[in-house]
């Protein structure tokens, strides 16, 4: 091999590095940091006021009003996809046309913690959703 | 070529075969300065003063005689990792919301920051093991 070819191959390939999937693929995104029950011991409900549970906690990402009450909401986000390529290995023993075979799956989830107010911003009640369970990669999508 | 020449693009050549990786970075909305907050006096700023400082709000609610307006700022990191026949992506967002309570006179009755959320990081690790979430 010619120095010139070894050279020009190798620029190809680190210009194609980055296009690079292989046939197994994990992704995952995130939004925010979940919050915990030791987190949130210190509040008290009928007594304990947003202006404290914002100081521990940093600021809600939403603020609903509901009838008399204000709600803050705290939202944590995970999501998980997997796919696989079965066909990508017959790309040795057809390297003209190889057909894909992908299959996989994943999922959302939002643990949320509200935060319940009266009209003088003093807490209520607080509580948690869980959701973020129904985060999880799939390897098979057709079962139930 | 000599062999020790010869060794170095053979390894450099299996080396980008082995795949690779990325790093991007992203963001929404204009982050608020703590310059700016500590401009903001309760009792005493008006929602045109709190505009002028930190823009239109993204959002405005009204409940129970109080105005909130909403300030968000989202920032995004994500990594990327490929070797052989694995590919691993990460994607971590990460939101700063800040509330301006407004009274019936319309001036500033509570600011709603709190404390700033940690910084956020570039992982391509997917899964909670070994390290944790």
């Amino acid at each position: 091999m010619s120095k010139r070819l070894s050279v020009s191959l190798f620029l190809v390939l680190i210009g194609l590095a980055g296009c690079y999937r292989g046939p197994l693929s994990w992704q995952r995104v995130t939004l925010n940091q979940p919050i915990t029950s030791d987190q949130i011991g210190f509040i008290q409900d009928g007594q304990t006021t947003l202006t404290e549970v914002v100081d521990n906690l940093g600021a809600p990402d939403e603020i609903v009003k509901l009838q008399e009450r204000l709600v803050a909401r705290y939202h944590f986000t995970d999501g998980k996809y997997f796919r696989a390529d079965y066909g990508w290995g017959l790309r040795a023993v057809i390297p003209i046309f190889a057909p894909d075979l992908i299959l996989g799956g994943g999922g959302f989830g939002t643990d949320v913690f509200e935060v319940s107010c009266d009209s003088h911003l003093v807490v209520q009640q607080h509580a948690f959703a869980f959701h973020v369970n129904s985060s999880k990669y799939r390897a098979w999508p057709f079962s139930d | 070529m000599n062999a020790v020449s010869r060794a170095a693009l053979i390894g450099l050549l299996a080396l980008t075969l082995l795949g690779g990786c990325a790093f991007a970075r992203g963001s929404y909305g204009e982050e608020v300065t703590q310059g700016n907050m500590a401009a903001i006096k309760k009792g005493v700023s008006t929602r045109a003063d709190v505009a002028a400082l930190l823009g239109a709000p993204d959002r405005i609610i009204e409940a129970n005689g109080h105005e909130f307006f909403h300030y968000y700022h989202f920032d995004v990191k994500s990594g990327f990792f490929s070797i052989i026949i694995l590919t691993l992506t990460r994607t971590n967002i990460k939101s700063d919301d800040i509330f301006i309570v407004f009274d019936r006179n319309g001036l500033v009755e509570e600011v709603v920051a709190g404390k700033k959320k940690p910084n956020l990081e570039f992982q391509i690790w997917p899964f909670d093991w070994p390290f944790g979430p």
